[in-house]
């Protein structure tokens, strides 16, 4: 069952005493929570869990582990940033709390159960990205996403309460239902109660129009909890916004499918060309988190029987390639005390591991084959083609070509520059070995995509 | 006779939820902000929601007005300093918010020839009847929302706290 996860999580958090031992028990737990998610594979969906509030099928139980795994390999990241903060139970219990809202997101049945994961998700968030309470960077990344979330929460509110004026239920199979079967005559503020949600969705994906907040926060924010933002809530997110509108909104399509072609060509060519401007590799990475939600948008797009397994692919994939790359950033930026793209200098030459590491993570992320990242947007593509967008497709290979640019800008920069100073620069254990499993997770998913799409079909 | 209070009772909170946004005074804004809370209020007893009214107020009216003053009061917001916003932005979000108000105009229009879908039960706000509806059919989204009041106190006791070492 889900709530066992979420159980070993929440309690997990409480145990407050005793420092030593939460760190190892946290890994534990979250490895435990993404096993007994497996197990529940096939879970039969005719039963209803709490009286529907609940539908663990197949697709909540493989994203319940992507977001499992990819917490349990973010925890390892975030381990030396922990160490440095005083208050390091605290830091331990709000990213668990935001992983469970992240669970509850995926594996939603009734929209109340949707709304009060998004809040879960976020509230933690809202603090993490303040943690650092002495940086003003840090301050406003916080009181931004605040406001911005807070904003975003309103208008999916209003949207769930406009298509609970249409359809008279919150549980969401009675609103496919009623869909289905008013489909020609549905009143228009339901139309306007799925647009808003979408808008309200969009925020928390950092669409573009609804972007605005996403570069500033990711910033701001100290890098491990951007490395959270950028990856699990990325994740949830698309998987609650995929699996709302595939569960509902399918007979309604011909009215959002519109604004939502427009939202993912608006967010490819921003986000990518945006990030060509950028100094930073921070701001960069978050620009290029930007654009790779553009490529998801896809996916969600097409909506066809592909769809929910590329979506699944491309999140594990981004996920993974974006915390190998946002630990060599960390790293780096440690190292250098500064996070531009001029960091980034000579590393090759300082330590061949991570230069050669980070090379694979970024390749993945621009899309270059035998990594993953190649075949999460072959996917994506392929299941938009087949259902016939084939304008976007070109306008997203146009965006991923300028998205190679930037992206090789840093492998550049770590190669074929030199640094200027030659302070040796070494990694921990523990980082070492989450970048050598990160690294084998892309190059093996890059290889055998199959891993990922066998259980599915 | 219900029809004109529910009448008046939109027409109060409509007029002082303006008034929240037009008023300089952020004190003001606070007063007219209780007001179309109360009216708000006065909306769920019309619907026989006694309970629902009586936590509104309580809740919104009382605690979090009175926080809303505190802080207001610690800002020291009374002195006129308004931030002066680009041209192109005002332009923007005057845009957006009247394609909002189209939008959502626009959509309700037709909705007057609707039937109410679900038969309205009388006695669905009473207390017992809530607590049925909570703690049967929403029991689950019930007890996860303590998990996000713990969340939310755990993280507002992480940013009250002081830092070891300082």
């Amino acid at each position: 069952m889900v709530i066992a996860g979420l159980g070993v999580i929440a309690m997990l958090s409480e145990i407050f005493s005793f420092k030593k031992l939460l760190y190892p028990l946290v890994l534990l737990g979250l490895l435990a929570a993404a096993v007994l998610a497996g197990l529940d594979w096939n879970h039969d969906t005719r039963i209803p869990l709490f009286g529907n509030m609940i539908m663990f099928d197949n697709f909540s139980a493989a994203f319940t582990i992507v977001l499992s795994f990819t917490g349990f390999l973010w925890f390892i990241m975030a381990r030396d940033s922990f160490n440095e903060e005083s208050s390091l139970t605290d830091h331990y219990a709000l990213a668990l709390f935001s992983l469970a809202g992240a669970v509850v997101m995926v594996s939603f049945g009734n929209m109340t159960m949707l709304f009060l994961g998004i809040e879960i998700l976020s509230i933690p968030l809202y603090v993490l990205a303040g943690s650092r309470k002495t940086d003003v960077h840090s301050n406003e990344a916080a009181f931004k996403y605040f406001l911005m979330g807070a904003f975003a929460s309103g208008f999916l509110l209003f949207g769930i309460a406009l298509v609970y004026g249409a359809t008279g239920s919150f549980d969401i199979p009675k609103i496919s239902l009623y869909v289905a079967e008013h489909a020609t005559n549905l009143p228009g503020f339901f139309y306007a109660g799925v647009l808003m949600m979408l808008a309200g969705m969009a925020f928390k994906v950092s669409a573009v129009p609804f972007h605005f907040w996403a570069p500033d926060v990711y910033q701001g924010s100290p890098t491990t909890i951007t490395a959270f933002m950028a990856t699990i809530v990325k994740t949830a997110a698309f998987a609650a916004l995929f699996r709302l509108f595939s569960n509902c909104f399918i007979p309604a399509a011909t009215t959002w499918s519109g604004v939502v072609w427009t939202l993912a060509a608006l967010t490819l060519l921003t986000g990518n060309i945006t990030a060509v401007y950028q100094q930073s590799a921070k701001r960069m990475l978050a620009y290029s988190s930007i654009a790779h939600a553009g490529y998801m948008m896809l996916a969600i797009l097409a909506m066809n029987k592909f769809s929910a397994t590329a979506v699944l692919y491309y999140t594990a994939s981004y996920s993974v390639s974006t915390i190998v790359s946002f630990t060599v950033l960390q790293l780096v930026a440690a190292h250098k005390g500064s996070d531009l793209l001029e960091s980034f200098n000579g590393l090759a030459k300082k330590n061949s591991f991570v230069a050669v590491v980070m090379t694979i993570a970024i390749l993945s992320l621009a899309g270059i084959p035998v990594t993953a990242g190649f075949f999460a947007k072959y996917y994506i593509f392929t299941s938009a083609i087949d259902s016939g967008f084939t304008a976007l497709v070109i306008i997203a290979v146009i965006a991923s070509l300028i998205g190679v640019y930037y992206y090789f800008m840093i492998i550049i920069n770590m190669f074929f520059k030199e640094s200027t100073d030659d302070s040796p620069f070494v990694i921990g254990a523990a980082h070492r070995f989450l970048l050598i499993v990160c690294t084998l997770l892309i190059l093996a998913l890059g290889l055998f995509p199959d891993i990922i799409l066998r259980f599915w079909i | 006779m219900t029809v004109y209070l529910f009448y008046l009772l939109s027409f109060i909170a409509i007029l002082s939820a303006l008034m929240v946004v037009f008023s300089r005074n952020p004190v003001y804004s606070v007063l007219y902000l209780i007001v179309t809370f109360f009216a708000i209020a006065g909306h769920y007893v019309l619907l026989n929601a006694q309970f629902l009214a009586a936590v509104h107020v309580i809740v919104y009216a009382g605690a979090i007005m009175v926080l809303f003053l505190y802080v207001i009061m610690m800002l020291n917001l009374n002195t006129y300093n308004e931030m002066q916003k680009a041209n192109w932005l005002r332009f923007g979000a005057v845009v957006s918010g009247c394609l909002l108000m189209v939008v959502l105009v626009g959509s309700l229009k037709g909705a007057e020839t609707m039937q109410p879908g679900a038969v309205h039960d009388a006695n669905i706000g009473l207390v017992s009847n809530l607590g049925n509806v909570l703690f049967k059919e929403f029991l689950l989204p019930f007890e996860v929302s303590s998990l996000l009041f713990l969340a939310a106190m755990t993280g507002a006791v992480m940013l009250g706290k002081k830092s070891i070492r300082s």
